[in-house]
């Protein structure tokens, strides 16, 4: 009876989340932005309502007047309406300051802008109000009743309700008006929309508006319960968020049946943890968005809709550092100079930046390399550095292993948070980093029972052989001992940071953040990749929390890792430059409590600075300011010579004519691909002969790329593939490449910031011996051997192609997959490419050659496959196609047997429509006409990239 | 006069690099072209150009002798020039009757909340759509997903219809559909340029249910104009297409054209 009461206590915080999870829906449908400040409108619109109530206007422009004087209280009507239509109006000004500038950036750099718009309205806020909470009075009837032996008080039950009724009204709207249905269709189909003459625009704008406004609502709402408070309020977001994920952002219901659920579970929780002894003390209603958010995407799984916009780079470009002896030589003298001239306050600057800079170096590793973002690094760092007291005061474990063992700890919480990115990517994870260091702060440093309490939070003063490590206390405080422990631990750190980058791991991470579809095709395990990252990150930010923790003796307190703090931290590394380790070494310099703000000192303009700036960068700037200074011309004598590529003379492959074609190699057998209604290949046979060459030709929407999808593993499909003696068909697509299968994409994945040679060895198959001849076998093979140090964004477009049938090649692939290797080719390049095609056979090598060009298909191939709606109709040696009648009449619909074979059973001819389905049937399957590729809106859902099959 | 005139229009995806370089294309009122050439030839591209999905790099375009001055796609649409994209873009969780009365509207400013009488008015422009395409009308609350092929490219030329187009561009009608099915949504475009006049650009891959229908045809190769024929007299000599789209070869494309 009481958990009932206790559940009831619940509703009203949990009808905040469903508002506010509400609010983040609407948004995201028309703009593809997850936006993390929505709880920062709640927090203005509450704190404008409070103001109003008591006959003042709250502006919270810096350089005006705190408050203005509106000569009177308020009532609650007209203060809740202006309060909720300033948030509206503030929602728009996002829309059209930060975010439709972003509107063709990708989702993730728009998710880290709304970190930014969250930073800055809550640091605006937390300036211009006034420390104690103005009291609100109750809006809804305070009324009470009894469950059992608790006293139960109407107000919040009334909050529930309002909110379902807010969010009925809102599914309402979306599904009757055609406001609301014009935005399910361009959140569907931008393209759709615009052709439809709507404008996905001013429905973005609306919607900014109109969730903006919801989220107001629940701000003013809940003010009266709540005490007003920017971080309380700002965080409101979490449960929000996990929320709104439960409704996969999408559903409107689910998201406020999870809000509603997550606010009466987590009273339910604080009851529980004051009533049961085994229950901690502190912390579990923060840990159910957590958990929520954990099992939710491990059992799940499923990707946020995406809404079709063409993703560009997220992050900046990650230099592949060339030297690292003259950096490290300089890094260190600089160090060691700036610790040896200063002392006191200085002194501490220079080590905080030491030791942030560890932290920064951390999340180039997660976000830079792998491209996860993680807002929760100095929280890990905070794990490490709580775990170092227990390690050090109470297990007594002697210095080098007590911190060791604290970033194993941190890195083993890291690994569990990073499990969700096995099966999503992106945004998700990102939630569940911000979940984590809200539940850590809660449930760990702010608990008395576990952080030590006190006394018993100290850290024992690090010293081996005898030689005092420590920062000291008193006179030559903070010693220089521990700032050289700081610099050497960086250096270290850094100098590891940077081998990752240069080496195959690194490469793997790189190809993985540039795009995970093409990473899996090189034979690349993505989710184990990410994992490490998150590992070798979350040790890092490990070691750091330990210099943390050594520097402040002291853990009792929790101000160091305030989620609040880590937020801006994560802000500093990205406006410094989060892709390399310079960046993170000019972080360091600017976190707050390190030398910037020690010169500097803006004060509580810090927060707001770098939420400004996180912004900027994000929206100008990716690459950070360190980007900036790379771009500076460095005197000859730091600047990297290009490595020699090695003049392996490669011996030319001894076949150069279409000879040794050897047994079978592939077999393909009954190959079907179904996209619901839609048959988009059938019961297709083929085989490949070792050293052949096949080509796979037809008209567009035949279902080649699809096809060809099905075969690698990107496309779910029945039938038989087998390799070899290997059943391809129920392996991941890392593992077909693994075993011999390589293929390209028709939109060439190649990884950007990578440089070709880069490029090329990730392909490099794992249990190559000597991965470094290979590439250059293949770079001389292809001729391409020159451009081994270019990037591969400068590259035109034939190279690129080059290089994408580089990368495969450098696998050993016994079977290469090549689908539009010449597209966006001129006719010579492409003659080329044949040429270097068939040098590629000789190695043993087979092919199967999808392309649009006839004169490349018909002059390098042995044999050539043809498919028009999904299915083989011609199967011969290029002369016999030439002349076949059934591919003139496939290609060009002319007179052919093919165009009376293609729809045997067809509707009658006279009606328009092919009426092969009662009208109420939801699912027709349709066995006559298949429409492979067709389904239009957007063609099958494969992977993420789904590019049309040729653009003509 | 033209209801379509393109003059000098260069198109692609970046400037200074033309996929397409210098198309005067002239389409009547009531006319059908058929827009041929073999793949990578830049049909597309001139089509998204033309409904202002992507930038023009040059040139100029009117409608109806009214300039289309600036290349976005709300404009295109107001200036009349409705394009049915080559992936169709429905709306796939919609249903056939909200994605087509979606596309009703009389002028640009109407207000997205629209009241009582313009329902019962979109409702009879549905109709209007579902007396060309009847199987619309049966398969009404089915989401458009779940239509067949040809369903689903009916409703995109539905929907493109309801915008009362001057100058239809069809993009690559017949992808993945049975002949038969492209020849009968063929016989109702005709039926439709005839009726009301519309104009209508046919990218097309199916070249002889093209040229059943179409007025004229203009080839299209490597981003230049290669042939330019009378719909009829092309059809009865396919080997200049032939030529044009496996040969590869621009020069006797070229030369025919000339002549």
């Amino acid at each position: 009876m009481n958990d009932l009461a206790f559940l009831l206590l619940g509703v009203g915080n949990g009808a905040v989340y469903a508002a506010l999870g509400l609010a983040l829906v609407m948004t995201f449908k028309s703009s593809g932005v997850v936006n993390f400040a929505t709880g920062a409108v709640a927090l203005y619109a509450a704190y404008t309502y409070a103001y109003l109530r008591r006959g003042e206007f709250l502006n919270p422009i810096p350089g005006f007047d705190k408050t203005v004087d509106l000569g009177g209280k308020w009532d609650v009507l007209p203060a809740a309406l202006l309060a909720v239509a300033l948030s509206a109006v503030l929602g728009m000004l996002l829309y059209l300051v930060v975010f439709r500038p972003m509107r063709r950036a990708p989702a993730l750099a728009k998710a880290v802008a709304a970190i930014g718009v969250m930073l800055v309205l809550q640091a605006l806020l937390a300036m211009r109000v006034d420390e104690t909470p103005p009291p609100v009075a109750a809006i809804f009837p305070r009324e009470s009743f009894t469950v059992g032996e608790t006293v139960v008080s109407t107000e919040g039950l009334w909050l529930g309700v309002v909110v379902v009724g807010l969010a009925a009204l809102a599914a309402l709207v979306l599904r009757y008006t055609r406001f609301g249905v014009a935005t399910e269709a361009a959140a569907e189909s931008e393209r759709g929309a615009l052709v439809t003459g709507l404008s996905p625009d001013r429905i973005a704008l609306s919607n900014w508006a109109l969730s903006s406004a919801t989220a107001g609502v629940g701000g003013v709402l809940i003010s009266p319960m709540v005490p007003l408070n920017p971080v309380a309020y700002t965080m409101f977001i979490v449960p929000a968020l996990a929320a709104a994920l439960v409704g996969n952002f999408s559903s409107i219901s689910l998201t406020v049946l999870a809000g509603l659920a997550i606010g009466m579970l987590s009273s339910e929780a604080q009851k529980l943890q004051t009533t049961v002894d085994w229950f901690p003390d502190s912390g579990v209603a923060q840990a159910i968005p957590l958990l929520l958010i954990l099992i939710f995407l491990l059992v799940r799984g499923q990707r946020l809709p995406g809404r079709g916009a063409v993703a560009k780079q997220d992050l900046g470009r990650s230099p592949r550092p060339t030297r690292l002896l003259v950096p490290t030589v300089v890094g260190v003298a600089v160090g060691v100079v700036a610790l040896l001239v200063t002392s006191g306050s200085v002194r501490l600057a220079v080590i905080a930046s030491l030791v942030f800079a560890v932290i920064a170096l951390s999340q180039v590793v997660v976000t830079g390399y792998a491209g996860q973002v993680s807002l929760a690094q100095l929280t890990l760092a905070g794990a490490s550095a709580y775990s170092l007291a227990r390690f050090s005061e109470q297990l007594h474990i002697p210095f080098p292993f007590a911190p060791l063992l604290a970033a194993l700890a941190a890195m083993v919480i890291g690994v569990v948070v990073g499990l969700p990115a096995l099966r999503v990517r992106g945004l998700p994870l990102m939630v569940a980093t911000l979940a984590l260091a809200v539940f850590l702060e809660a449930f760990w440093f702010n608990n008395p029972s576990l952080n030590g309490g006190g006394a018993q939070a100290m850290v024992t003063p690090p010293s081996i052989f005898g030689l005092d490590l420590s920062i000291g206390a008193g006179e030559g405080y903070p010693q220089l001992a521990f700032g050289v422990l700081c610099l050497v631990v960086l250096t270290l750190c850094a100098l590891g940071v940077a081998w990752l980058r240069r080496s195959r791991l690194g490469a793997a991470m790189l190809a993985v953040r540039a795009n995970e579809r093409s990473a899996a095709a090189s034979g690349i395990n993505v989710g184990a990749v990410k994992l490490t990252a998150f590992a070798i990150a979350s040790f890092l930010a490990g070691l750091g929390g330990a210099l943390m923790a050594y520097q402040t003796s002291n853990m009792a307190t929790a101000d160091l890792f305030r989620v609040f703090t880590a937020i801006t931290l994560f802000a500093v590394f990205y406006i410094a430059g989060v892709t390399s380790v310079s960046g993170a070494l000019l972080a360091g310099v600017m976190a707050p409590g390190a030398l910037l703000s020690y010169w500097l000192d803006i004060g509580d303009y810090y927060v707001l600075a770098s939420g400004v700036l996180l912004v900027v960068t994000v929206v100008f700037n990716p690459d950070g300011l360190v980007g900036q200074l790379h771009r500076i011309p460095l005197p000859a004598v730091l600047r990297a010579r290009p490595a020699p590529i090695g003049d392996i003379p490669v011996a030319p492959s001894p076949e150069h004519a279409p000879t040794a074609v050897g047994g079978p190699v592939l077999a393909v057998e009954d190959l079907t691909v179904r996209y619901g209604a839609v048959t988009a290949v059938s019961g297709v046979d083929f085989g490949l002969l070792r050293g052949e060459i096949v080509g796979l030709i037809g008209p567009n929407g035949a279902g080649k790329t699809t096809l060809v999808d099905a075969i690698s593993g990107f496309a779910p499909c029945t039938g038989r593939i087998r390799l070899g003696e290997t059943d391809l068909a129920t392996l991941a697509p890392h593992r077909r490449s693994r075993a011999g299968l390589g293929r390209t994409f028709q939109d060439i994945e190649l990884y950007d910031e990578l440089s070709v040679l880069e490029n090329v060895t990730v392909g490099v198959d794992a249990g190559d011996d000597d991965p470094h001849r290979t590439v250059r076998e293949v770079l001389a093979l292809l001729q391409i051997g020159d451009l081994a140090e270019s990037t591969a964004a400068d590259l035109s477009q034939g190279q690129r192609q080059l290089v994408s049938v580089a990368r495969m090649l450098a696998g050993r692939p016994t079977v290469a997959l090549l689908d539009e290797p010449a597209a966006g080719l001129d006719s010579g390049e492409s003659r080329w490419l044949g040429e270097r095609l068939a040098a590629a056979r000789g190695s043993g090598v087979s092919m199967l050659l999808i392309d649009h060009d006839m004169d490349l298909v018909l002059s390098v191939c042995d044999r050539v496959v043809v498919l028009d709606l999904g299915s083989v109709i011609a199967t011969g040696t290029p002369e016999e196609i030439r002349t076949d009648p059934r591919v003139m009449a496939a290609y060009l619909g002319t007179e052919g047997p093919a165009a009376e074979e293609a729809a045997p059973e067809e509707a009658a001819p006279e009606e328009a429509a092919p009426e092969d389905s009662a009208p109420e049937d939801p699912a027709p399957e349709e066995p006559d006409h298949p429409a492979p590729d067709g389904p239009a809106g957007a063609r099958p859902v494969r992977n993420d990239s789904d590019a049309p099959e040729v653009i003509a | 006069m033209s209801m379509l005139s393109a003059r000098s229009l260069d198109a692609g995806h970046m400037k200074g690099n033309p996929v397409v370089r210098g198309i005067d294309l002239d389409v009547a009122a009531g006319e059908i072209v058929a827009l041929l050439g073999p793949n990578g030839a830049g049909k597309t591209t001139l089509l998204e150009t033309m409904a202002g999905l992507l930038p023009r790099l040059g040139g100029e375009l009117s409608v109806d002798g009214t300039a289309v001055a600036s290349a976005d796609p709300r404009s295109a649409v107001r200036s009349g020039l409705v394009l049915v994209p080559d992936d169709r873009a429905l709306f796939r969780k919609l249903s056939t009757e909200q994605n087509l009365k979606l596309a009703v509207r009389a002028d640009a400013g109407r207000p997205l909340f629209g009241g009582r009488r313009r329902r019962s008015e979109a409702a009879a422009r549905v109709a209007e759509i579902v007396d060309w395409f009847p199987s619309l009308g049966r398969r009404a609350r089915v989401p458009a997903g779940q239509l067949s092929g040809g369903e689903q490219q009916m409703l995109a030329i539905g929907r493109a219809l309801l915008q009362r187009p001057k100058v239809l561009l069809i993009d690559e009608l017949s992808m993945g559909l049975a002949p038969v099915i492209v020849e009968s949504i063929l016989q109702v475009l005709r039926r439709v340029a005839d009726a009301d006049g519309t104009a209508i650009v046919l990218v097309e891959q199916h070249v002889r249910l093209a040229l059943e229908v179409a007025d004229r045809a203009v080839v299209l190769v490597h981003g230049d104009i290669a042939l330019e024929s009378g719909a009829s007299e092309l059809a009865a000599d396919p080997a200049r297409l032939e030529r044009a789209y496996l040969g590869g070869s621009v020069a006797e494309g070229s030369d025919l054209a000339r002549n």
